[in-house]
């Protein structure tokens, strides 16, 4: 038990094939009481939750429901040994996830044919992708976008690592091959499985992120239209995204999208609206270019998953929307400014300053946190957070209405990941050297999500890339949602080797080295 | 003991009473395992549910 | 007229497994010793039976241009003067890859062996047709070509192109040579033929016209459809044969023949083509059909010859070819009027035809396959084989969805396996699925009574 950041010997904590740690973190006092009273905070959000009968009655009709009996954990697993500031702005960011993805279950579930069947409700949604901006969603203040693969997949996923592996076993169960990305194949699993929550007045799908992310849709789109009688606009974003030629089609595309959801909800597309949400995102990039630009320096303030996942979900899912988000950007750089000021670390000892590249593992998403904690390896900036920081239009003028189109679709096509993993090479190889060198980072990690196409198709470049510059490349295998092909301590055991064998080097905190946490949620 | 002071006792045996029960639970990590018991049985009553499994 | 009972009819069944068997042994391959005798290949060759049908004059030469990415067609048109296009999916128009001094080369990679190298630069994940043609590229196999032109199709096959971009594999000694890539739409929708048209013209016509001097002007587009059309027809009305019930040409055969179109320039095709439409016309069957079954084939790219030939081996003939190096819709002519401009019209074509599952809106997904079932009634199939190259996430989906609709929604018996990019390497796995697959529609038709009348 300690105060002083690294003292503890976090492997001490996790109890052999066990699902859950043996007890939480004493941080010293004054952190412990804050992470005391956030863990009250959550379980009163969980509380209010269970609350309302139609949540409970979801619980028991939806497989996926499950996993949520396990998130405080996912919590725990983000904030191992952080302390002050560091340890207040993870939980800005995972309260706030949280509260947000309890109101989304909650808004679902009202609507939900099975659940709520709240029809005047369902009228004023609009089903949108998981892996989709919802740019299209920033002008329709009355409506709700709500992604029913968001809570049933990808959060699940990182609440429970197996979450998904039932829903790919039902898929493949149909034929599908077991080579496809198991985030899609999952959704897809999903759908055959009777599982989604049913509602909305039409739907929107989108071409982002890849081949098995377009295809998998095509199954969901299938039930959808001619089961529940919803009906779906699939937005094409081109994959080309940096080339002047493409935009105009792709604006043409937004176009499309707002008349489709305007006929078939009966709302009108807000220009006010839009352009208060753009003023947001302009914020949030604001905000995440000051922390990029902090993490140059030896003091990186907002870095490893505390980046990652919550850029994922402010710049993704959120799309200025949500004034919530606005505020936490402002604490969050109050904290990360204050922290960079008394030049604090959120472990005892850096040794390396990474860049995290690829696609990474979904099921273990605070593998960042152990990176950090095992060897001292800073995660200083990933790929999926290396997104556009563009600044979209913000005063309301027939100029900016028209331009703000071409806006929309570069944000659509520039949706994370796919705006590296698409688009050609140089946004996905030469632009990682370039990060290198503007991060003074003297190490890469690269996560090889081994169904990801686009991104397998450069191994070998990136490989003579990293000789040619003289900067260690290390591999880290896995299938992104199902751990049953590379666990966790797989994926470890691909860094341990490598820090042991190529650089030669002791870990930081022998404890994590290996752990048996192949059934931890 | 006047009727204030007692009422404030009784609140702060209660608010002492609360933080002892929840932090125990907080720092035991006793929310988790009892969640991590009752998921098998969430699991086993998925399997019973019938469904209208297709493409 | 068969007048076999139902016990006979199962013993010919079980009998037939020991002849394919058999036929493993005596296999009719062309494989890789082009000096090896090819009479009698063509035909489907079963040990019990004689066969009185004429080989094809020019079979054998279809054949052999097929063995190699570089072939004689390729060089003589070359030595010509002309500049050859390579591509590598359907998505391209090809049209426009064969205008007056250029002429398009599908890239293939025949006989390929080890892909190693191709599999360091892209992993074992990526599908072997990507990866056979990186090997072959390293290999200095593709130097032949004056261009490539690849459409963002799928991320595998940009990839391999990039890769070859990157490696300088492509184009030694050839100052003009360029790669250029293509964004091509994922709907068939007016936006999309905008996007279409713009990117032929940019990425196609431009980069042609700017560093090889071709002629891209409007009549030039029209000549080169006229020379295509011709081609088209010319390979409908061979493929037409394959309607009849006992049909004079094997699908093996027609899959040479039109893989050849993909494979070499049009131009030069023509005349063999003609001939071999000529003698067909004459061309007498076997009097009995040696087939048992009648399938058509649908999925993802197929230009490894043995395939087809696998699945004719195993007593099923091939009537339909809905895949990517196929006639259907791979040779349906492309009408133009003179109402709009040559480019739009072939993009509208290619658009609208196109059964690439990259295409994600849901009528298009649905027509995908009605066009199956059409086909299928057309060309008298009683059975569809789905098959998918492993690692294709497109057709993995389409696969699945489609192997499920055409059997639950449109009753007819189906197999979907996937396979390598060259099937010599599993042939025995396909072989008794195919077998499997094709007892059970005979099983089938005796159930319903209706075997051989």
């Amino acid at each position: 038990m300690a105060k002083k950041v690294g003292a503890d010997r976090f492997g001490d904590f996790y109890i052999d094939g066990g699902k859950v740690r043996k007890r939480r973190e004493w941080r010293g006092l004054a952190d412990t009481m804050y992470d005391y009273s956030r863990w009250l905070k959550i379980m009163t959000i969980l509380g209010k939750f269970v609350m309302n009968p139609r949540n409970v009655k979801a619980m028991f009709r939806y497989r996926w429901m499950a996993n949520y009996l396990a998130v405080p954990m996912m919590v725990d697993r983000h904030t191992q040994g952080l302390r002050g500031e560091y340890l207040r702005i993870c939980h800005e960011e995972q309260d706030l996830i949280i509260d947000d993805v309890a109101k989304l279950l909650n808004n679902l579930f009202r609507g939900d044919r099975r659940i709520g069947n709240d029809e005047e409700f369902s009228k004023k949604v609009v089903l949108v992708d998981e892996n989709e901006m919802t740019t299209v969603m920033m002008g329709f203040p009355n409506l709700k976008g709500l992604s029913r693969e968001t809570p049933s997949t990808y959060v699940s996923v990182l609440l429970n690592q197996h979450a998904a592996e039932h829903y790919i076993d039902v898929a493949q169960e149909f034929g599908l091959a077991g080579d496809v990305c198991p985030m899609p194949e999952a959704e897809a699993g999903v759908s055959i499985d009777d599982d989604a929550p049913v509602l909305g007045a039409c739907a929107l799908q989108c071409n982002t992120t890849c081949d098995g992310s377009l295809l998998g849709n095509g199954v969901i789109s299938r039930r959808l239209e001619k089961e529940d009688g919803i009906p779906v606009f699939q937005i094409a974003a081109p994959l080309r995204h940096r080339e002047d030629d493409v935009q105009e089609y792709a604006a043409q595309e937004i176009r499309n999208a707002i008349a489709f959801v305007e006929k078939h909800t009966g709302q009108k597309w807000d220009w006010k609206h839009y352009f208060e949400c753009a003023r947001r995102v302009n914020y949030a990039t604001k905000c995440r270019q000051e922390w990029l630009e902090m993490n140059r320096t030896p003091y990186p303030q907002v870095f490893g998953s505390n980046l990652a996942l919550y850029t994922e979900t402010n710049y993704m899912a959120i799309c200025g929307k949500i004034p919530e988000f606005e505020r936490a950007d402002r604490r969050i750089t109050a904290l990360a400014r204050k922290a960079y000021e008394k030049k604090k670390m959120a472990a005892k000892e850096y040794r390396h300053r990474a860049i995290i590249w690829g696609v990474q593992s979904h099921y273990y998403m605070d593998f960042l946190v152990w990176l950090l904690n095992c060897w001292g390896i800073v995660p200083l900036t990933d790929m999926l957070s290396m997104v556009s920081t563009r600044v979209l239009k913000e005063e309301d003028t027939p100029e900016n209405r028209e331009t703000a189109y071409y806006d929309m679709a570069w944000l659509t096509e520039n949706m994370i990941m796919r705006n590296r993993t698409h688009g050609g090479y140089k946004v996905l190889l030469d632009e990682l050297w370039e990060y290198v060198e503007m991060f003074n980072a003297d190490m890469v990690i690269l996560w090889e999500h081994m169904s990801c196409k686009a991104l397998d198709g450069m191994h070998g470049m990136f490989e003579e890339k990293a000789r040619e510059k003289g900067i260690p490349l290390v591999w880290v295998q896995h299938d992104l949602f199902d751990p049953r092909i590379i666990s966790r301590q797989g994926v470890r055991d691909q860094i341990n080797t490598f820090m042991r064998t190529v650089m030669n080097e002791e870990p930081i905190d022998p404890s994590l080295e290996v752990l048996h946490d192949e059934q931890s949620w | 003991m006047s009727k204030p002071l007692k009422l404030f006792l009784k609140l702060l045996l209660a608010v002492f009473g609360f933080f002892a029960v929840t932090f125990t639970v907080y720092i035991f990590n006793l929310d988790m395992k009892l969640t991590a018991l009752i998921e098998p049985v969430l699991l086993k009553h998925y399997d019973r549910i019938e469904r209208d499994k297709h493409l | 007229m068969c007048t076999l009972t139902e016990t006979h009819r199962l013993t010919f069944v079980s009998f037939s497994y020991k002849l394919n068997l058999y036929s493993l042994y005596y296999p009719f391959t062309r494989s890789t010793h082009p000096n090896r005798c090819t009479k009698g290949r063509s035909w489907l060759f079963r040990p019990e039976r004689e066969h009185t049908v004429k080989d094809l004059k020019h079979l054998a030469f279809f054949e052999n241009l097929l063995l190699e990415a570089n072939n004689e067609l390729i060089r003589r048109a070359q030595d010509e003067g002309r500049i050859c296009v390579a591509y590598t999916c359907e998505n391209t128009p090809e049209p426009l890859l064969n205008l007056a001094g250029t002429f398009s080369a599908r890239l293939r990679a025949p006989r390929t062996g080890s892909m190693e190298i191709a599999t360091y630069y892209l992993t074992s994940f990526l599908c072997e047709y990507s990866r056979a043609l990186l090997e072959r590229a390293i290999e200095g196999g593709f130097n032949f070509a004056d261009a490539i032109i690849t459409p963002d199709g799928c991320s595998m096959m940009n990839r391999c192109v990039e890769n070859m971009e990157l490696l300088s594999a492509l184009g030694k000694g050839k100052d003009k040579f360029f790669y250029e890539y293509m964004e091509i739409p994922m709907k068939a929708d007016d936006n999309g033929l905008a996007l279409y048209t713009v990117q032929c013209r940019n990425h196609i016509l431009k980069p042609l016209a700017e560093k090889y001097g071709i002629d891209t002007s409007e009549k030039a587009i029209r000549d080169a459809v006229a020379e295509h059309n011709r081609v088209c027809e010319l390979i409908r009305a061979i493929g037409d044969f394959r309607k009849e019930e006992n049909p004079r040409i094997t699908g093996y055969e027609f899959h040479l023949i039109t893989l050849a179109t993909y494979a070499a320039p049009k131009d030069l095709l023509i005349p063999l083509l003609e001939e071999t439409l000529e003698q067909l016309q004459t061309r007498e069957p076997d009097e009995k059909s040696p087939f048992r079954a009648r399938v058509l084939v649908a999925g993802s790219e197929i230009d490894d010859i043995d395939f087809i030939k696998l699945v004719e081996e195993c007593g099923a003939y091939v009537c339909a070819d809905r895949f990517c190096c196929g006639s259907l819709p791979g040779r349906d002519p492309i009408v133009l009027t003179d109402e709009e401009d040559a480019l739009t019209q072939i993009c509208r074509q290619y658009m609208y035809r196109g059964q690439c599952p990259r295409y994600m809106d849901s009528t298009k997904m649905d027509n995908r396959r009605i066009y199956v079932n059409d086909l299928a009634r057309e060309y008298g199939a009683e059975g569809i084989i789905y098959e998918q190259m492993k690692f294709c996430d497109p057709w993995a989906y389409e696969k699945m969805l489609g192997s499920h609709i055409l059997r639950e929604e449109y009753g007819y018996p189906v197999l979907a396996v996937d396979r390598p990019y060259t099937i010599g390497t599993s042939a025995g796995q396909m072989r008794t699925r195919v077998q499997a697959f094709v007892e059970s529609i005979e099983i089938k038709k005796i159930q319903k009574g209706g075997a051989n009348g």
